[in-house]
Parts: structure tokens; C-alpha cells; sequence
């Protein structure tokens, strides 16, 4: 019995075109717009040499400079991409046409011509800073222990001793662009209320006319609705997996190595989701209008303090109000396949899943002592 | 005009549809610009600054003489010394670079030992190679100082290092470029404009003709004794009404936001920009209200349509951080045109004909989008009303 209820209910549910379009098509579509705004975001930060020039023939020539400036200008590591001219005006049309950064004058007083403000410019003043912070140490040096040029002074000054060490900050990139994509997933999963809104409806006398028409079905009404809600969940999970195989195959955004948690994830969001959805649906009473727009409002403004509109939104919320980011389900769902992808322990990601199941938890029983035992005077 | 006042009537009931949006519209246009702060467009040269956090672990002469030597190119971020709170804080970019001194680093750096600083840092990252550069170079003048002055004190090395660190290279700054789009609170409100006015409109008179369209009323109003000229007219006229409407509450609510930012371009352009985009946007409303027939997909399309343009068109993120494909790819679109419009109101200089010229020809491809999708609708309306 359980069964044909079961296999009814899905094959009614998927008829609702209407919800397939908001719960997986939506999804997979702001995906990819996410993908084509956000792909080149992370490129703007990277380092890549820096288009430069040289002029040189202005009279006095600084001969070392130079020879730094093309020593720099060498090997996969380099600094810059140089161009070299002697005509000052020749760098001026390159600047102009922006093939260039900027230009190093060379001579007595070194100078840098730039166009605008920004990270190359000031990679390159601190470059040329550098040179004549070691200028003057020589200087200061020479002036004081003249024997220190004897011993080595002009090489010591030219060879820059590494005095920093990077430590590895976990096993994965600190991609800020992941999370856009950790909160659609966690819309993805809210969204999943709406089958859980039309489950209570289609169960609800007074709610619609097919849930009346069920009602006098001679079946247990927690069978009837529990086998629609095995229904709505086998929907969600698997537009959620359908999302994720989207996102990963397709879009390539890295979920860590973790594969088995972030399916559990998917799982317990799913159910989430659809508990979220019957709550909401069990306690507004009105028109199925109003259901739609609470469950859109606050999927939306979860989904907004987690960070979907602006990245740095979760981080601000942790930090400032973090009883805040504890009690979004969105926010909850998102910092679970963060943690995931991002930490080496799993500290975190088990006390998401954990507030996780709470939510589940209190909303699933919440639906059920609010549409037990309904009874009708009249419909 | 009883066609006009029943275009009205259908725009009135319609408002709740629109409302949800609308309040997040608004509310998010809200947050942008509390949270936007001014750059000052300084007129010279200013260096870099990054976000650093500076955990020492001990405290030496030369550790303070280098925490305010990295202050002049480094805002400086607190941390708890957790690695979670570092990861978090670099995943977001609270900050880019995070250094730890080791307790007896200094000892060991001045007698050319192996410690060494930590770093935590976005790997291959422009700020990384910049801000590297600075401590490097410091801890590098202080080691040379040791190696060959040796009877100076940790206080005198430190005194040595700043004062060659003192020394800078003059910088010469050509005519500086215009402000970038982003910089600029308004021509980003006008940008995500277009997001909000594309969902707004298309729900809004598509619906009118959803109703218009259905089979009974369509009849009723073809046998009526009104001519199809002044039907067409009446039509026209209610959505030019509704156009202006939305048009001034967008446009009013992002000049009244921008009270307190000086506005460096001029306004007009924005104005006269989102007027033809707006006019645009009815024709393509036009359009859907005749492709579509369910009231209920209508929401769904715009959404996609709304979104889609605005993502692919740089109305979220700045065109010039976009792939050069996806731009291409949203060339064939209105809201492209639009924003890159925007884009050049913003840098535009006084007395520039050649970029008023540019940002000219923009409107005149929004307006040529207009009238293709408005002659598609007319023919499409007309196959309609033939078969009604």
C-alpha cells in the first residue's frame, strides 16, 4: 500500500513542471551564470609579470640598475616583461597605448613614469626603492668599515636572503569564488520547501480540493503523508545530486576530496529542505500565494547573509553576529560544504550537520503536531 | 479609453506579484550603498595598500622598526593566533597576507641563522609578491647591517634600516585615467538597475497582454466598435504610463541614495541612458506578453531573462574583471550596451565629444533593439489576432 502511495504521489509530483523549473532548472542556470560573471575574478589577483620599460641614454647611466632591471626581467620567475628604448618618447607612446606599466628612467636619479595608480605600478616603485635602500646601506656601510667592501658588502647587499617560509594553509586553494557557488546549492535545498509545501497542501482539506478528495480515502493519513514526503525527498535529493554533478563535471568548482560527506550533505540539506517547507506551509494557513512568497523571502535572505549576493556577507555575519550565522539554515548548509572543502579537520563541518539535524528535526516535528488529527466542520 | 483603463486596472492588481521583488531590489540597493565608502580620487601617486596581519610572537627593536615600516604600504588587520580564524580570514580576503614572527627570530636573523617568518598568504596572488618584496627587503638591510657593522646594537641597526628606508624613487604620473565604474556609487546603482527594471517591466506589461491575449477578451475587443489603430494606441499609451512610473521610482531612488556621494559625471547621460533602455525593455515585455500564455511561467522567464542579461552583461561584476567571451556572448544583448554606456558616462571627461559620441552609439544599439523587438511583437501580435 505504502508503495503505490509512494509511487502515485511521485508520479504526480513530477508532472508540476512549474516546480521542476524552480528547484532544478533555476538552480543549474544562476550555476552557470555564476560561472561566466565570476571566472575571471580570481585571475584579476594572480601575479603575472609586469609589462615594463627601460630607458636608457639619459645621460650618466647607472649601469648596475640595469643590469638588475635585466636580471629581473629573466627566467618563469620574473618580475617583469621588459621592453627596453632610448627614446623616452617611445615609452611615452607605450604607456599611453597601455602596452606598458610604466617606465624606469635611468641615470643619476632613477624615476618612474606611471599612467594610473594600482598593484604593478607599486611592485615596480618598490623595486626601484629597493635599489637605492641598498644604494644608501652601501653607502652608510662603506662610510663606516670601509673594509666591509673587502669582505663581500657589494655581494651580500645583491643577494637577498629568503627570510620568509610559506606554511601551508590546508589542503585546499582559498577560493573566494566557491562560496557563490556553496550558497546556490544551499538555495538549491531550501528551494526543496516548495515540495514540501505541496506536499501539506495536497494533504490539507481545507487547503485544496485534491487533498479533500484524499481525505476520505480509507487510508492512515500519516501513511498517505509520509509516503509523499518519501516521494518530495527522493525528488529533492536527486535534483540536488543532479545540481552538484552540474556544478562539478560541468562548471568544475572543486568540493574537496571528501566525496561521501559532501553527499551526506546534499542528504541531510535535502531534508532539510523539505521539512523547512512543510513547517512553513503547516503554520501559514493563507493562500498559496503567501506560502511561496515566505518560503522565497526567507530562502532569499538566508541565502543573502551566507554570502550568495556579496562574498564577504558570511564572513561579516560570523564575525559580528555569530548567533546569526548559527541559526540560518542557509548559512549552516553553505559553511558545511566550506568546511569540507577547506579544513583538514572535520571539527566544523560536524557541528554544522549537527545544527543541521536540529533544524531538521524541529521543523519535521513542528509539521507533525500541527497537521495531526485535523478535523473539519466543514470544507 | 476603456482599453487604457483596463491596462491600468490589470497593472494595479498586479503589484503584489511584483512587490517580493521589488523589496528585495530595494533593500539590497540599500545595503550598497550604506556599505559603499568614497575612494578619494587623490591626483598623484599613492602606492598600494594591502591588508596584512602581523602576528610577533616577540617584541625586539627591530620588530617594531619593521611593524612601522610595513604600515606605509600594509592596513593592518588583527587576528587571534587560530588557524581556522586565519584560513577564514584569508578565504574571504579580510586579508591577503599573514605573518608570524617566531619568538628569537630577530637573534637568529642578525647571527645568519635558518628560522624563518611564516607566512599565510593566497598562493600566486599579486598582493603576496608585493608585500614579500617589502619584508624581504627589510630583514635583508638589517642582516647586511649585522654581517658587516657588527658592534651596532639591535636599537642602532633598527635606526640604520629606517633611515635607508626613507629613501624613494620620484614617480612621475601621466594624465591619470578617469574613474573606473566601480569606484562610482551611481554608475554601479544604474548598472544593477538593469536587473531590477528588466524583472519589473517584463512581469509587469506582459501580464497586461497574457490578459489582453486570451481568447475571449481578444474577441470581445476585436468586435468591439473601437478602431485597432486607437486599441493599439490605448495599449501604448498605458505602457508608456507604466514605463515612466517604474523609470522614475528606479531612477529617483538611486539619486536619493547617492545624496551623500559627490557625483563626478553627469547625471543627465545616467538619466537619458536608462530612459532608452527602459523604452527598450518595453518592447521586448511586448514580446514575451505575446510569446507567452501562462501567467505562472511569466515570473520564471523573467527571472531567467533578468538575471541571465545582468550576469552576463557586467551589471553585477564589473565588465572589466569578465571574460572577454561571455562579453561577446552578451553583445548580442540590450543590457551590454547599456552598462557599457554607463561604464563610459562614468569616465567621461567635460567637453569629450568623442566619448559622448561613443556613449551615443551605445543608446542607438539599446534603441535599435527596441525597435527590432518591437516589430517582431507587432508581426506576432498581428499572426494572433488573425487566428484569434
Amino acid at each position: 500500500m505504502f508503495l503505490q502511495l509512494f509511487r502515485y504521489r511521485l508520479k504526480c509530483l513530477l508532472r508540476d513542471r512549474l516546480l521542476i523549473f524552480w528547484t532544478l532548472v533555476f538552480p543549474i542556470l544562476l550555476g552557470t551564470f555564476f560561472n561566466m560573471a565570476f571566472m575571471n575574478l580570481n585571475n584579476d589577483e594572480k601575479f603575472e609579470p609586469i609589462s615594463a620599460a627601460l630607458v636608457t641614454g639619459g645621460g650618466a647611466n647607472d649601469a648596475i640598475f640595469e643590469q638588475t632591471v635585466h636580471q629581473m626581467s629573466l627566467g618563469k620567475d620574473r618580475l617583469f616583461n621588459l621592453k627596453t628604448t632610448a627614446s623616452k618618447h617611445q615609452a611615452d607612446q607605450w604607456l599611453k597605448k597601455g602596452k606598458i606599466k610604466g617606465y624606469f628612467t635611468d641615470g643619476p636619479l632613477i624615476r618612474l613614469y606611471v599612467q594610473e595608480t594600482g598593484i604593478s605600478q607599486s611592485i615596480m616603485k618598490t623595486f626601484a626603492d629597493h635599489y637605492r635602500q641598498n644604494s644608501s646601506a652601501f653607502a652608510d656601510i662603506a662610510k663606516a668599515n670601509p673594509e666591509a667592501i673587502q669582505k663581500g658588502l657589494l655581494d651580500d647587499l645583491s643577494q637577498q636572503r629568503n627570510s620568509v617560509k610559506e606554511v601551508n594553509t590546508g589542503g585546499a586553494k582559498p577560493n573566494n569564488v566557491l562560496n557563490y557557488f556553496y550558497t546556490l546549492i544551499a538555495m538549491a535545498c531550501l528551494y526543496g520547501s516548495f515540495w514540501g509545501n505541496k506536499e501539506v497542501c495536497d494533504t490539507q482539506a481545507d487547503l485544496s480540493s485534491r487533498a479533500a478528495r484524499l481525505n476520505l480515502a480509507p487510508v492512515h493519513k500519516l501513511k498517505l503523508f509520509l509516503a509523499g514526503c518519501c516521494a518530495d525527498l527522493l525528488i529533492i535529493y536527486g535534483e540536488i545530486l543532479i545540481l552538484l554533478a552540474f556544478l562539478h563535471f560541468i562548471l568544475g568548482i572543486d568540493f574537496g576530496t571528501r566525496t561521501g560527506l559532501v553527499l551526506l550533505t546534499a542528504w541531510i540539506g535535502s531534508m532539510l529542505g523539505l521539512t523547512f517547507g512543510t513547517f512553513v506551509s503547516a503554520i501559514t494557513r493563507k493562500g498559496e500565494n503567501l506560502k511561496f512568497a515566505v518560503l522565497t523571502a526567507v530562502t532569499m535572505a538566508g541565502c543573502f547573509l551566507a554570502g550568495m549576493m556579496i562574498g564577504d556577507m558570511k564572513y561579516l555575519v560570523a564575525e559580528y553576529v555569530p548567533a546569526l550565522a548559527w541559526l540560518n539554515p542557509a548559512n549552516l548548509l553553505t559553511d558545511a560544504f566550506y568546511s569540507l572543502y577547506y579544513y583538514d579537520s572535520l571539527n566544523r563541518y560536524l557541528i554544522n550537520l549537527a545544527m543541521i539535524a536540529v533544524f531538521t528535526i524541529v521543523f519535521g516535528f513542528g509539521t507533525y503536531l500541527m497537521i495531526r488529527r485535523r478535523k473539519y466542520a466543514n470544507l | 479609453m476603456p482599453i487604457f483603463k483596463l491596462c491600468l486596472k490589470i497593472f494595479r492588481k498586479n503589484w503584489s506579484s511584483i512587490g517580493v521583488f521589488l523589496v528585495i531590489f530595494v533593500s539590497l540597493s540599500c545595503i550598497f550603498a550604506f556599505s559603499y565608502s568614497q575612494s578619494s580620487l587623490s591626483k598623484g601617486f599613492t602606492q598600494e595598500r594591502a591588508k596584512v596581519a602581523l602576528i610577533s610572537k616577540e617584541k625586539t627593536p627591530l620588530t617594531e622598526g619593521f611593524r612601522m615600516a610595513l604600515a606605509k604600504n600594509a592596513d593592518f588587520v588583527t587576528l587571534p593566533d587560530q588557524t581556522e580564524k586565519m584560513q577564514d580570514a584569508l578565504f574571504f580576503r579580510k586579508v591577503t597576507y599573514i605573518l608570524v614572527i617566531p619568538k628569537g627570530f630577530t637573534k637568529d636573523a642578525l647571527n645568519d641563522g635558518t628560522m624563518k617568518m611564516e607566512k599565510r598568504v593566497v598562493p600566486g596572488s599579486a598582493e603576496n609578491a608585493y608585500i614579500d618584496s617589502i619584508v624581504r627587503q627589510y630583514w635583508h638591510l638589517a642582516t647586511v647591517y649585522a654581517a658587516h657593522e657588527p658592534n651596532l646594537s639591535e636599537t642602532q641597526i633598527a635606526d640604520h634600516v629606517k633611515r635607508d628606508l626613507s629613501t624613494s624613487t620620484p614617480v612621475v604620473m601621466h594624465d591619470q585615467h578617469a574613474a573606473s565604474a566601480d569606484s562610482n556609487f551611481i554608475t554601479g546603482y544604474f548598472n544593477f538597475v538593469a536587473y531590477g527594471l528588466t524583472i519589473v517591466m517584463i512581469v509587469g506589461i506582459a501580464a497586461v497582454f497574457i490578459v489582453l491575449n486570451r481568447q475571449d477578451i481578444n474577441r470581445r475587443i476585436i468586435c468591439s466598435p473601437i478602431h485597432s489603430i486607437s486599441v493599439n494606441l490605448q495599449i501604448f499609451l498605458a505602457i508608456i504610463i507604466f514605463a515612466l512610473f517604474c523609470w522614475t521610482g528606479f531612477s529617483g531612488l538611486g539619486i536619493f541614495l547617492n545624496l551623500k556621494n559627490q557625483i563626478t559625471a553627469p547625471i543627465g547621460y545616467y538619466l537619458l541612458n536608462s530612459v532608452v533602455f527602459t523604452l527598450c525593455l518595453s518592447s521586448i515585455s511586448y514580446l514575451i506578453g505575446n510569446l507567452v500564455s501562462n501567467r505562472q511561467a511569466l515570473s520564471a522567464i523573467a527571472n531567467v531573462i533578468g538575471l541571465g542579461s545582468a550576469f552576463l552583461s557586467g551589471a553585477f561584476v564589473p565588465q572589466e574583471l569578465m571574460n572577454q567571451t561571455v562579453l561577446k556572448i552578451a553583445s548580442f544583448t540590450p543590457t551590454y550596451w547599456y552598462v557599457t554606456a554607463n561604464n563610459r558616462i562614468a569616465g567621461l571627461g567635460a567637453g569629450n565629444w568623442a566619448e559622448t559620441k561613443s556613449i551615443l552609439n551605445d543608446m542607438a544599439i539599446v534603441l535599435a533593439f527596441a525597435v527590432a523587438f518591437l516589430i517582431l511583437s507587432l508581426v506576432i501580435g498581428k499572426r494572433r489576432r488573425m487566428y484569434a
